[in-house]
């Protein structure tokens, strides 16, 4: 039996360099970075350590009606605020969302990191009376999946990805899946996470943060870099409407890519080391699901957040998988990590990447040492990009790999 | 507790939590009517008096039985009467 086609109808975007796809997509194409040194948090890590926060209107904020807003955390915002981007795009009709025919799966580390500190501090501080009826809503694992699902009155499939770094592509595939199985006709799929000092520090715990105080802290994040030492923390959400591609067609919705290949696996064995055979299995499944050779592939977008041990692996299994001819780079360099929102929110930039012809490098790779063999642009370069394969690699061992089609 | 106090205080849980205009909030007006909450609001709105008058009121019958914003004034005007000292609680 032929499967379902997938295509991208709207792509939406809450990033720490802008809160639309175009404005996210001219900041990376000006080499611009999200990251600063956080005085917010100064008091907490008795220094200024980097990060790259999203700044909301509160415009857009109160356009999200009080009723659906109330039980939404910070993460739920930012997908909320992403999803009504993507909606709009698509052109999707209001009745359709209420079809049963349209699903909602969107994923995150947690609910909401910002909520469930307050919950602690309440309930330690014997204020557990005081917080809202709404409260436990904003901390629930599915939190951005069910405000988004009732932002839209969805009433189709509600999944939540919940597997921190690789929740935004586990989505993604998985509307592919539910696509492919003729369960629904389209999807809002993504990922969303906040950033809050619980959260560096959690990375800080692992020496796998970069936590240095620094007068240039938008040189921190260096991922494949010999001189990188860690992660910065980012925080936003991608959402896209995924649409079974007859129906897309149809209507006349305009496509902006095709998701052709989808797989995830676990490492089996360790919940924080990066196994590089495994990523390599992961991306070669992909590329099977897709039924597209290596050699095919124009670009590589890494997951690589700029510790040692993570690039390192990934370096070595692009290695494996694709050689030393197909470009590969992180947008993390540019945006820190926005965490669960990562595989989704870096979509946007890839179509970009695939409509204009350009591979975006690296933001701060200087030298190359350990992640030596792979070919790692420097500087904007200008190519086709016809097929990308995109990458999550997640705590708790996880693996996604995407693949991507540009519309010829 | 004077009566305007009472008011004042009531109309600002509605204004804060409930983004609702002070033109809006008129006695006669139904909580889940005219006035659009629903249960989850209804305990916020518990929730938020309890904060404003610093008394207890989850194991309160009377304050189940509230149907217009003029029932709660009228609840409130009570509670002062029984408990003084919430006056010096309203923050």
């Amino acid at each position: 039996m032929e499967k379902r086609r997938a295509a991208v109808t709207g792509i939406g975007v809450v990033s720490p360099l802008g809160n639309s796809a175009d404005e996210l997509y001219r900041n990376l194409a000006a080499n611009r970075s999200g990251i600063r040194a956080m005085t917010r948090w100064h008091d907490y890590f008795g220094r200024d350590i980097a990060g790259a926060p999203v700044e909301l209107d509160p415009a857009a904020v109160r356009k999200i009606s009080r009723k659906v807003r109330r039980t939404m955390g910070n993460t739920a915002l930012f997908a909320g605020i992403a999803a009504q981007e993507a909606v709009a795009q698509s052109g999707l009709e209001p009745e359709f969302f209420t079809s049963g025919r349209m699903g909602c799966i969107i994923g995150s580390t947690v609910g909401s990191p910002s909520s469930m500190t307050e919950a602690c501090v309440a309930e330690h501080e014997g204020r557990r009376n005081d917080l809202s009826a709404c409260h436990f809503f904003r901390l629930m694992s599915h939190s951005s999946s069910f405000n988004v699902a009732d932002m839209f009155g969805i009433n189709g499939p509600q999944l939540s990805t919940n597997s921190a770094c690789a929740s935004g592509l586990q989505a993604l595939g998985a509307a592919l899946e539910l696509i492919q199985l003729g369960k629904v006709d389209a999807v809002l799929a993504g990922g969303a996470d906040e950033s809050t000092p619980l959260v560096a520090s959690s990375f800080q715990l692992l020496y796998a943060l970069a936590e240095e105080e620094s007068p240039e802290p938008e040189r921190l994040s260096r991922p494949f870099d010999a001189a990188r030492t860690g992660l910065v923390c980012a925080e936003g959400a991608g959402v896209l409407v995924v649409e079974e591609m007859e129906h897309a067609r149809k209507r006349g919705a305009q496509i902006l890519f095709e998701i052709v290949g989808y797989a995830t696996n676990c490492s089996g064995w360790h919940v924080s080391h990066s196994d590089e055979l495994q990523i390599a299995n992961c991306m070669r499944g992909a590329l099977a699901d897709a039924g597209i050779a290596p050699g095919e592939v124009d670009y590589v977008c890494a997951h690589a957040t700029g510790t040692k041990v993570g690039d390192a692996a990934e370096a070595a299994a692009c290695r494996a998988v694709f050689g030393s001819e197909v470009p590969v780079s992180s947008l993390k360099g540019h945006l820190g990590h926005t965490l669960g929102a990562s595989g989704a929110l870096e979509l946007a930039a890839v179509y970009g990447m695939m409509r204009d012809g350009v591979v975006f490098p690296t933001r701060n790779l200087e030298n190359v040492e350990d992640c030596a063999g792979i070919l790692l642009p420097r500087e904007i370069r200008e190519q086709k990009v016809r097929i990308c394969l995109k990458n999550s690699i997640a705590f708790g061992g996880v693996n996604a790999s995407l693949v991507c089609r540009s519309v010829d | 507790m004077d009566h305007e106090t009472i008011v004042k205080t009531v109309n600002s849980i509605f204004i804060e939590r409930f983004e609702l205009d002070e033109s809006e909030l008129t006695p006669e007006k139904t909580i889940m009517g005219d006035l659009q909450l629903d249960s989850l609001d209804l305990v916020d709105m518990i929730v938020g008096l309890q904060q404003k008058f610093g008394i207890m009121l989850r194991d309160n019958p009377e304050v189940r039985s509230v149907r217009t914003l003029g029932d709660v004034y009228a609840l409130f005007e009570k509670l002062a009467k029984e408990h003084p000292e919430i006056e010096a609680n309203i923050r």
